[in-house]
């Protein structure tokens, strides 16, 4: 018998070992569902992959809630967890989804767009797999994802992502970015399938206002803003200015640079007939220089780094001892979203969006986001939808 | 096409550090570096998920 087979079989059960305790609760994590409730007005329940059959059985499939209200009005596309390390998107969406109740027009609400991203992680910076959200009840869980695609679902990656239809070259990373793969193909790599199911909604159901939601560095130019093409800008500046005066948050307008390709408010405007909107509220624990990546870090956005920097004014949003909450981050994108079909409609009153039941800015701020969660234990038969 | 492509490069790369694994005699680092860059190989091979 070779003397080697014994230290060589220990040495691979040790590895073998290690393996499975590094890898089962990622495995766990890429297989844990998050239970939604269907809210009052909820009227639906749709899958991606009716719009890009390419979608069906994978991992990029996912859930389109649907919202139609009493009286015929237009139509709006709200969209969280493009980027699924930016939850303040996905939270928003729930909320309209489990309170919102629409009396004029329909919406259709995807809160884990990039489903795949949502069950992806990046261990190397120290994320949490999960994050628990207060409730009234107690708390709910999710899954806390990455910006990208998981490599398990669309592999392998180019060494240069040539976008479609632009032929822009873009980093590798970004085809699995679902904020690069607009307006996607039908067969082309798995995101791109991705923003093509949502396109082909848009044209399919002519949506109106198609808003995506996410968040940004504090140290990134882009943030705390509503980011707008030249088609939606004029919506875009008046529901800034009237969140500003009349809620007291900022939230200015960016132009959508007409050069980068790939990314949703320009795209979705160059290639259907919906109107654009991207939002961005700050999200600090997704900045470089910062502490530990702890879930309460995630929750409450407060970091002793961060309020040095702001201090040397190096951040782009106003910091101090408070933080960046989730409540506030939440509460801004769901005012802005409110207020963006309140000037469309008013606007275009043969296609006006009528929303109520949903919470805004100091609503959210004074009872946190978890007061506006429901509890699926005392959802009805049938109310929960598994994501 | 190229998907096909990379599922043959990781077979090849894993039956040559499997080899050298079993090859191997005396330098124990080169074991436990064999054996990292096995486990990608073979996970990615059985599209274990």
């Amino acid at each position: 018998m070779n003397k080697d087979i014994v230290p060589k079989a220990l040495l691979a059960s040790v590895l073998l070992g290690l393996v499975l305790w590094g890898g089962l609760p990622l495995r766990r994590h890429r297989h844990f569902d998050v239970p939604i409730i269907k809210g009052p007005g909820v009227t639906e329940v749709r899958r991606l992959s009716e719009f890009s059959p390419g979608l069906a059985g994978t991992a990029g499939d996912t859930n389109v809630y649907v919202l139609q209200g009493r009286e015929p009005g237009g139509k709006a596309l709200l969209m969280g967890n493009t980027h699924s390390n930016e939850p303040e998107g996905m939270l928003t969406a729930l909320i309209v989804i489990e309170r919102g109740v629409v009396e004029k027009g329909t919406l259709f609400v995807i809160p884990f767009f990039n489903n795949s991203g949502s069950r992806n992680t990046r261990p190397g910076d120290g994320y949490p797999l999960y994050f628990d959200v207060a409730t009234d009840w107690g708390a709910r869980r999710f899954r806390y994802g990455n910006r990208d695609a998981s490599p398990l679902d669309q592999w392998p990656d180019p060494d240069v992502y040539i976008h479609y239809p632009d032929r822009q070259l873009l980093s590798y990373i970004d085809v699995r970015n679902t904020n690069r793969t607009w307006p996607g193909r039908a067969a082309g790599p798995l995101m791109e399938r991705v923003t093509f199911g949502a396109m082909e909604l848009m044209r399919r159901e002519k949506i109106d206002l198609a808003v995506d939601i996410h968040g940004a560095e504090t140290m990134f130019p882009v943030t705390n803003c509503i980011v707008a093409p030249e088609s939606s800008v004029k919506i875009a500046t008046l529901a800034s200015l009237t969140v500003k005066a009349m809620e007291g948050f900022e939230s200015h307008v960016e132009p959508s640079p007409s050069g980068f390709r790939g990314l949703s408010h320009r795209e979705i405007g160059d290639h259907g007939p919906s109107l654009p909107f991207l939002l961005e509220a700050p999200i600090p624990f997704l900045d470089q220089p910062t502490g530990p990546k702890t879930v309460q870090f995630l929750l409450d956005g407060k970091d002793p780094f961060l309020l040095s920097l702001a201090k040397k004014k190096k951040l782009f949003v106003p910091y101090d001892e408070s933080g960046w909450p989730l409540e506030k981050r939440v509460g801004q994108n769901l005012s802005v979203t409110l207020e963006l079909f309140r000037q469309f409609s008013k606007k275009t009153a043969d296609r006006a969006i009528a929303v109520r039941g949903v919470p805004r800015y100091a609503d959210v701020v004074k009872n946190g986001v978890g007061h506006f969660l429901a509890d699926p234990s005392k959802a009805p038969a049938g109310a929960v939808v598994m994501n | 096409m190229i998907m096909i492509a990379y599922y043959v490069i990781t077979a090849v790369l894993l039956v040559l550090a499997a080899w050298n694994f079993i090859r191997e005699k005396d330098n124990r680092q080169d074991l436990i570096l064999y054996l990292l860059v096995i486990v990608p190989l073979i996970l990615r091979l059985l599209r274990w998920k």
